[in-house]
């Protein structure tokens, strides 16, 4: 019963915060209604996605200080579950999407206890590696299609909300939001539980955090597996959304470093720090990395416009946007 | 039986013994001092005590169970806490989370670890500190922080590994009161090292000298402080040495 009061309880966010939040989330909740683009309506479906990837990345990487880029194997599981299970057996979504958290979360505990044995930068290559292992497995395996990957059958019915396919893309954007709110509110509790105030002791000194009987593996690993669940979450939606996955574009390094970068750009170890990297990513990549590609002639500099953000956040403010936010309040005071 | 018995222990690193078969007990509400010079092998010594280090040979037991082969965070959820040399301060939680995450060993309800928490740091004199963020708090209060972290784990004897280094003597002081409120009406045994020797002296019932990983006196303060063999430890050969052919003439 308290973890449920943790979860609602956002009594330790500054009034402006929370303020904030209710205009945003008004704001999510007509844009279907106002005037947009299809490319609009994608790119904002693009960034619920990536805020609660980012959302799954920060609970151990931003709270727990363990920096992952290999988060994108995960999306992968849930794709494929999702996919695998719908092409084979006619399993709606709403059966497959638990099961496929519930694998991603099993197999997380399976690489998670080898890999917490590392710390900092080793870790953070040996996440790159097993993701880059699965990928390759899942392109060699012909039960998953192979590197061709999986088509996902049209089911006819439209809206078909079993199946999870829709012509219009406001459903699955507000099914998504729904998603957001729901995985707001859990972060929420996380934060007020046991393990979210150990995480972050342990973040802050490891010898510290067991000398208050604090099991730091076991911790990082439990920790590990709920974040899990949020990149497997996302990623059963994304095969229903897509209609087609890949290991390339499930799974690449390309997706675990866009979604590492998010968080971090937005402030890692805050609640709403992934939602406001992938508010300022998700845009930029798509209208500004599609005009310096298209128009201005100039394929990939997007890539190195990111890269410079993300040093001058890192050597301005580690704790990025949020960081400033909090900071410019600090001085205020 | 006393609380604590260390028995023989010896821990080699390498070809480096930093402790060699080093016995010594603390009873139940007793508060023992580990002095010696630098490099004596005090703190390699807590390390042991509290799992940090796996000891080489010996044993430890604590409250009549054998922990010498426990991990440091299971021998700390058995009661026995410690604080460090070097207290990291927190970029993410207020002062009164940081001291949750120490009652958050006894028990999983936030509500109830913030009480435990509160009632530590009211204890400690430091209430008022409960929202602030641990970087804006002097290095006297950060201490006491740490304490009341130790202390909402409800331990039964608290290793104090230089609490004192960095004050000035009056904040000192303080913290000889504050310690031996800890111990008179908590009733947690202390086992502490420092170089601020005033401060053992103030606080221990009895003090063991270290020097190069061997115990080489036990005793009341007063009197360790007159063993030839801790004076020539402490102050060199030659100063002994000296002092003979002084008090000779």
């Amino acid at each position: 019963m308290e973890a449920v009061k943790n979860a609602f309880d956002f009594g330790d966010m500054p009034r402006s915060e929370l303020g904030l939040a209710a205009a945003a989330l008004a704001f999510l909740l007509w844009f279907p209604a106002m005037p947009h683009s299809s490319f609009g309506m994608a790119t904002m479906i693009q960034f619920l996605m990536f805020s609660l990837y980012g959302m799954g990345w920060n609970l151990i990487g931003g709270y727990g200080g363990q920096v992952d880029l290999g988060k994108a194997q995960y999306v992968g599981i849930g794709a494929y579950t999702t996919a695998v299970m719908m092409i084979r057996w006619d399993v709606p979504f709403w059966f497959s999407m638990p099961v496929g958290m519930a694998l991603a979360v099993g197999y997380s505990f399976i690489i998670g206890y080898p890999l917490f044995r590392l710390k900092g930068h080793y870790f953070a290559i040996a996440t790159i590696a097993t993701s880059l292992v699965l990928k390759d497995l899942f392109e060699v395996w012909d039960f998953v299609g192979g590197a061709r990957g999986l088509e996902l059958p049209l089911k006819g019915d439209f809206p078909n909300w079993l199946y999870l396919q829709f012509r219009e893309d406001y459903y699955y954007y507000y099914i998504l939001l729904g998603m957001l709110l729901v995985g707001l509110i859990y972060m929420n509790g996380f934060r007020h539980s046991r393990l979210g105030y150990q995480l972050r002791a342990i973040k802050d000194n490891e010898h510290v955090a067991r000398s208050l009987g604090i099991d730091v593996h076991w911790s990082k690993i439990k920790a590990y597996a709920m974040a899990t669940a949020y990149v497997a979450m996302v990623g059963s939606f994304h095969a229903c959304y897509n209609f087609n996955i890949e290991p390339e574009d499930t799974m690449s390094l390309d997706l675990s470093v866009l979604i590492a970068m998010m968080a971090m750009l937005g402030g890692a170890g805050s609640m709403w720090g992934p939602i406001i990297g992938a508010a300022i990513l998700v845009p930029m990549k798509n209208y500004l990395g599609s005009w310096l590609g298209g128009q201005a002639g100039f394929a990939g500099m997007d890539l190195a416009m990111y890269g410079l953000i993300i040093m001058i956040i890192a050597a301005a403010q580690p704790r990025g946007v949020y960081g400033i936010v909090e900071a410019m309040r600090a001085r205020r005071r | 039986m006393a609380l604590l018995q260390v028995d023989k222990v010896t821990k080699r690193f390498g070809g480096l013994v930093a402790n060699h078969e080093v016995s010594f007990q603390v009873g139940q509400n007793e508060v023992v001092g580990l002095i010696g010079p630098n490099g004596a092998g005090k703190t390699t010594l807590f390390n042991c005590i509290a799992g940090f280090h796996q000891v080489t040979s010996g044993s430890v037991v604590f409250d009549e169970q054998d922990i010498t082969a426990l991990s440091d965070f299971q021998v700390a959820r058995l009661g026995l806490a410690r604080t460090f040399q070097i207290f990291q301060a927190s970029g993410d939680l207020k002062v009164v989370e940081n001291v949750m995450v120490g009652s958050f060993m006894r028990t999983s309800s936030r509500g109830a670890a913030r009480r435990a928490a509160l009632e530590a740091m009211d204890f400690l004199g430091i209430a008022d500190t409960a929202g602030e963020m641990m970087t804006e708090l002097p290095v006297a209060a950060q201490k006491r922080v740490a304490l009341a972290t130790a202390l909402a784990g409800d331990p039964k004897l608290l290793l104090l590994d230089e609490v004192g280094a960095g004050l000035n003597p009056s904040e000192i002081d303080g913290l000889i009161e504050l310690l031996q409120r800890i111990h008179g009406e908590r009733g947690v045994a202390l086992l502490l090292t420092e170089h601020v020797l005033e401060m053992v002296m103030k606080l221990s019932h009895r003090v063991i000298v270290l020097e190069s990983g061997r115990k080489i006196a036990e005793g009341e303060p007063a009197q360790v402080v007159k063993d030839p063999e801790v004076v020539r430890a402490y102050l060199g050969d030659h100063y002994v040495k000296r002092q003979k052919e002084n008090g000779d003439a």
